[in-house]
């Protein structure tokens, strides 16, 4: 992708997630469009793209919240890098698997936050937050992600897409 | 094998940085986090935050100024009749106040001086997956500084963690990296409640203290941040292991982070 649009996604994404997302709160659960869009990236520039936008795009949430730098960049670059090996090796932008697989990132990621909570701050309730917040919003991400997927799908978009990855990677 | 690197140079590059990043998390969890660009960055999001939803307030507000009218008589009632009731415990608790505020000068304590506070909207909320932020629509301009209580009528919400000129950014108390001194209302007794993203964990509770699953905790004042008696959190879960010597207390916090509109900061 072009390095405008990246920049557009990095002015826009933290505002775009941290207020207008706000309505379409369930019980204090929002989809996470972060990590959405890092998915749709890795999947569909590559492996290594989708790790560098993931790291940019955590980086950048990490600094606006009061969070350990670094730690949204190390694991939103791991899912950047993951979908881009899916989409490379198994998956095309179509699948309806796209879900599974989102879920089970968001999910990953939930367990790494409670991991890593537990490692260095101790005692996290970890069923009590897998069930009220993991887990729903990894679904919620999940239902997001597809949206986003479908309007992404537009054959004319996505052959947009997919000419300027080609002609890089030429 | 410098073939072999230069080959792969993108490849090592990703790695050099996922390391970068692992090495910075070690690095913060000795000595506190960083606030590298934080500044910056807040500006920004701050600015396109209030751009954003300033469409929504104004719709917002004249859908409840001039469209939803069908109630308002019936609302007024209601709420002259609270004001009427309000009132008259107001006297009773300023009653109360200036014989607290003798009683205080018969000892010799210290004169208590209720902080003052200024309202914002809340224009932002959570961003990343390991802490619990909230952004407010005032800030330094407004005499907003750093580790000032914000709280809603319910209860208390967290502290300001930056102050920018028209924006701050609010550490919630369900952050990891949010502590308060806590009581339980009912006896008394004390300990730290710590954020735990969802939930609150209340610390260092000795094993033989009595704590109830619906026990109300206050502020306890003592870490000088937030003034003393302001409602926290509820107590929704008690465990005791034989093996330690505290128990392990789950709280909830009292006010709903994803329906705050409106805060208050508690200037000092």
């Amino acid at each position: 992708m072009k390095p405008r649009v990246y920049l557009i996604i990095l002015l826009l994404l933290i505002p775009i997630q941290a207020s207008l997302f706000n309505p379409l709160s369930l019980g204090g659960i929002k989809p996470d469009l972060a990590l959405a869009l890092i998915y749709i990236i890795g999947l569909l520039a590559g492996p290594g793209e989708g790790a560098l936008a993931g790291m940019g795009i955590g980086l950048l949430q990490d600094i606006g919240s009061a969070g350990l730098l670094g730690f949204a960049g190390f694991t939103r670059g791991l899912v950047g890098l993951l979908s881009g090996l899916l989409g490379r090796q198994v998956l095309n932008i179509s699948s309806p698997s796209n879900i599974v697989f989102l879920v089970a990132f968001s999910l990953v990621e939930g367990v790494l936050t409670a991991l890593f909570m537990q490692i260095f701050f101790g005692s996290v309730p970890f069923f009590r937050m897998f069930f009220s917040r993991m887990l729903p919003q990894a679904l919620y991400t999940g239902l997001l992600g597809i949206i986003l997927l479908r309007l992404i799908n537009d054959k004319r978009m996505l052959g947009r897409i997919r000419r300027r990855t080609l002609k890089k990677e030429l | 094998m410098l073939g072999f690197i230069k080959k792969h140079k993108r490849s090592f590059f990703i790695l050099f940085l996922f390391a970068l990043m692992f090495w910075l998390l070690t690095v913060q969890v000795k000595s506190g986090r960083f606030s590298f660009m934080e500044r910056p960055v807040l500006a920004v999001s701050g600015f396109f935050e209030r751009t954003i939803t300033a469409p929504f307030r104004f719709v917002g507000s004249v859908v409840d100024g001039y469209v939803v009218l069908v109630h308002t008589e019936r609302e007024n009632r209601r709420l002259k009749e609270e004001l009427e009731r309000l009132k008259l415990e107001n006297s009773a608790t300023n009653e109360i106040l200036l014989e607290n505020e003798r009683l205080r000068e018969a000892l010799g304590f210290k004169k208590y001086y209720p902080p003052t506070s200024v309202v914002a909207q809340v224009i932002g909320g959570d961003l990343s997956p390991s802490s619990s932020t909230l952004t407010i629509s005032k800030g330094s301009g407004d005499g907003i500084e750093k580790d000032m209580a914000v709280i809603t009528p319910s209860g208390v919400i967290g502290r300001i963690q930056l102050a920018l000129q028209g924006t701050a950014k609010v550490v919630l108390l369900s952050d990891p990296g949010s502590t308060i001194a806590v009581r339980v209302q009912r006896n008394r007794e004390e300990g730290l409640l710590e954020g735990k993203i969802s939930h609150c964990a209340l610390k260092y509770v000795s094993y033989y203290a009595d704590i109830q699953e619906g026990d109300l905790l206050i502020t306890s004042g003592m870490d000088g941040l937030y003034p003393p008696g302001l409602p926290v959190a509820t107590v929704v879960k008690v465990t005791r292991h034989e093996a330690s010597a505290f128990q392990k207390v789950v709280a909830k916090p009292i006010v709903r982070f994803s329906r705050v509109e409106e805060v208050l900061v508690l200037r000092k």
